[in-house]
């Protein structure tokens, strides 16, 4: 959204040379609202041993201090500190004014994917992703998220999904696509249906599908079909993305997330199946229920998880023969580590792939593509995000692999173009994809 | 107990009392409450965080720092041979010669490698980027109890042990050296972090490049 009709970059600037000590103070305030046990342990548990620099692949690329994870939890808990007790000063404290704001700003959202890796190998178990989330709620209580990524943010809100699809483009999209399935399993009666009302899934996705890879769609629709699932598509609230995870404003990504779930009820349906965007997993399954405050009363599940159900209970049969060129899978931060859906991509790919390489180092462990943050979206940040997605590059060349499958969305963006910068003369591809690519039939048929 | 050990035992129930006001004053900033649905085995991960999961090959901070991750081992041991030798002092135990070789030897290897670990934050520059006085501070404060506890085993000088182990215990809840009660927070958050998800313990062991 832009302010008195200004470009939001201007707006955003005239923001920051406008910040006066009322609106610093309520910066602090809002820290201190986002305290919780959590940030108060990691505070005072961390030991500045720096051995989570390098788990970190902005810093393998860039090994400056800025690129040190324990950097970043210092710039947060420092200002913190200045609030508390005099004691906690000798630890290093840090008033929050102009020029914390810029640090804040470059190292918080300029400098971090929020992929927790440096999380999961510090030495004492600080999750540092968790504490960065909180400078970045700071900043955006303040409205001075980078408007790159605000705007996207701002365009779910408003109208719907985070690509301002109009209701038109997306019927036209699914007409479309309607044939396309129709033609694809020989069944005039295939459809992607829309707001079907007692569905055992309502399917939610990423508009970039919609908008640039409609073959994915047409995908995992074709999953359903064969599997005999009663699924269906929402016409109005079928965004899986939840940028506000990245902006870190709570208040929107409950918002965002609460309006699948709520259409999910208003339908009758009892499990909302997430598509391949890792952060919308996590937003949605992990995050969404505390920033609202309660349980859902319906299940939320992967789509990945769904997929190898349906493998194993045999209502979907695939000929790896036909995946025969060498794949490596893709773990996406938010839906591996972060997420917990470890297994199910590779469950999924052995039934369907003849050739099938590990990265090393690979599930929880698995590097960063460098896309995830929001970092696709601030385009301020894109030579960084380039140079340090050389760590995931240098990591596909590695396993000789000609596909690359990456359960995300967001992370096939990213991995699409490190494959053209670092000529990598890989395809990269969504784990629906190969499934529809090797689908036979069901048993039956 | 004469006025000295009195006073150690003090300031170590001193060091406590302030850890345990720490924990409860960090619990007052609110515990979240978990609102989506756990799956996983989180009892399992919980096991795991303590265990396996602390282990070389679990965590790149061992992984691929071995050295520095053997020298922090030997450190925090020569830290416990060093309590034992206050214990000792305090209680008047006769400590048989074998133990006491055991625990000079772990004392000075872990003079060691603290000083090695001062002289390593004081020379890499990131690590330097994100020290503080109190990381010296408590370094030198260990090195020295240390040292003074090794003096002690060798030539019975326990007055000033006894002074050095007031004053760390003292500087404890103020300073990094906390992190001996909040990495036991740290962890068991780590463990419900990933254990409500089902990431952890890892259904396959990671190869590490
Ligand atoms: S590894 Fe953990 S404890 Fe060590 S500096 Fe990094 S965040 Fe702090
Ligand atoms: S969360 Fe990821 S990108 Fe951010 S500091 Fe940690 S390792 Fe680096």
């Amino acid at each position: 959204m832009t302010e008195n009709n200004a470009c939001p970059i201007d707006a955003f600037q005239q923001r920051l040379a406008q910040l006066d000590e009322t609106a610093l103070d309520q910066a602090r305030a809002t820290l201190v609202s986002k305290w919780s046990y959590a940030a108060e342990v990691y505070a005072r548990a961390c030991v500045h041993c720096g051995l989570c620099s390098d788990s970190c692949h902005y810093f393998l690329i860039d090994p400056s201090k800025e690129s040190v994870p324990a950097y970043r939890l210092k710039l947060v808990t420092d200002v913190f500190a200045c609030h508390q007790s005099k004691s906690r000063k000798i630890s290093g404290a840090r008033e929050l004014d102009r020029n914390t704001v810029d640090e804040w700003i470059d190292c918080l959202f300029g400098r971090c994917t929020l992929c927790n890796r440096c999380g999961l190998n510090c030495s004492v178990g600080i999750n540092i992703a968790q504490m960065i989330r909180i400078g970045r709620s700071v900043l955006a209580a303040s409205r001075l998220v980078p408007p790159e990524l605000q705007s996207t943010v701002d365009a779910a809100v408003n109208t719907g999904n985070n690509m301002a699809i109009s209701r038109e483009e997306w019927f036209e999209t699914i007409d479309w696509l309607n044939g396309e399935l129709q033609q694809e399993v020989g069944d005039p009666q295939a459809c992607l249906p829309l707001d079907r009302a007692g569905a055992t899934i309502l399917y939610a996705v990423n508009p970039r599908e919609v908008k640039f890879f409609p073959l994915s769609l047409l995908a995992a629709a074709k999953i359903f079909h064969t599997a005999g699932e009663n699924w269906t598509f929402s016409k109005e609230y079928y965004d899986v993305t939840n940028y506000a995870l990245f902006s870190g404003d709570d208040t929107i990504g409950g918002m965002l997330s609460s309006r699948l779930i709520e259409t999910a009820r208003k339908l009758g349906v009892r499990t909302l199946v997430l598509g391949e965007c890792g952060h919308g997993f996590k937003a949605t399954r992990w995050d969404a229920p505390e920033w609202l405050g309660q349980t859902p009363d319906i299940e939320i599940k992967s789509v990945l998880e769904v997929v190898e159900d349906y493998i194993r209970q045999g209502r979907i049969r695939l000929d790896p023969r036909l995946n025969s060129k060498r794949v490596t899978l893709h773990d996406p931060c938010n839906l591996v580590r972060n997420g917990g859906i470890v297994e199910q991509s590779r469950a999924i790919l052995k039934a369907g792939v003849s050739d099938f390489v590990e990265m090393i180092p690979n599930r929880l462990q698995n590097y960063c593509c460098g896309g995830g943050g929001g970092q696709l979206s601030m385009t301020r940040y894109a030579k960084r995000r380039l140079a340090a997605g050389k760590v995931k590059a240098d990591q596909i060349a590695a396993t000789g692999a000609k596909i690359v499958v990456a359960p995300c969305h967001n992370c096939i963006d990213q991995l699409s173009e490190l494959n053209r910068d670092y000529k990598l003369g890989v395809e990269v591809k969504t784990v629906c994809e190969m499934v529809a690519d090797a689908i036979v039939g069901t048993p039956a048929s | 107990m004469d006025l000295p050990r009195l006073l150690v035992v003090l300031s170590a129930a001193f060091a406590l009392l302030v850890l345990t006001i720490h924990y409860f004053r960090a619990r007052r900033w609110g515990v979240k409450p978990v609102y989506a649905k756990i799956q996983g085995t989180p009892r399992q991960a919980l096991i795991y965080t303590f265990t396996a999961g602390m282990m070389p090959w679990s965590k790149e901070s061992a992984s691929k720092h071995l050295p520095t991750f053997i020298v922090g081992i030997i450190f925090h041991l020569a830290v416990v041979a060093a309590v034992v030798t206050l214990l000792a002092a305090i209680f008047v135990w006769t400590l048989p010669s074998l133990l006491k070789s055991v625990l000079l030897a772990t004392l000075f290897a872990g003079l060691a490698c603290g000083l090695g670990l001062f002289v390593k934050r004081m020379v890499v520059g990131y690590l330097r980027a994100i020290s503080v006085p109190d990381d010296f501070v408590a370094n030198l404060l260990v090195n020295l109890f240390m040292i003074n506890a090794a003096v002690n085993l060798i030539a019975g000088v326990s007055t000033v042990f006894f002074v050095t182990a007031i004053v760390l215990f003292a500087y404890i809840p103020f300073g990094k050296i906390r992190h001996c009660w909040f990495f036991f927070c740290s962890r068991l958050l780590f463990a419900e972090f990933y254990g409500y998800r089902g990431a952890l313990p890892p259904a396959q062991q990671v190869h590490h490049d």
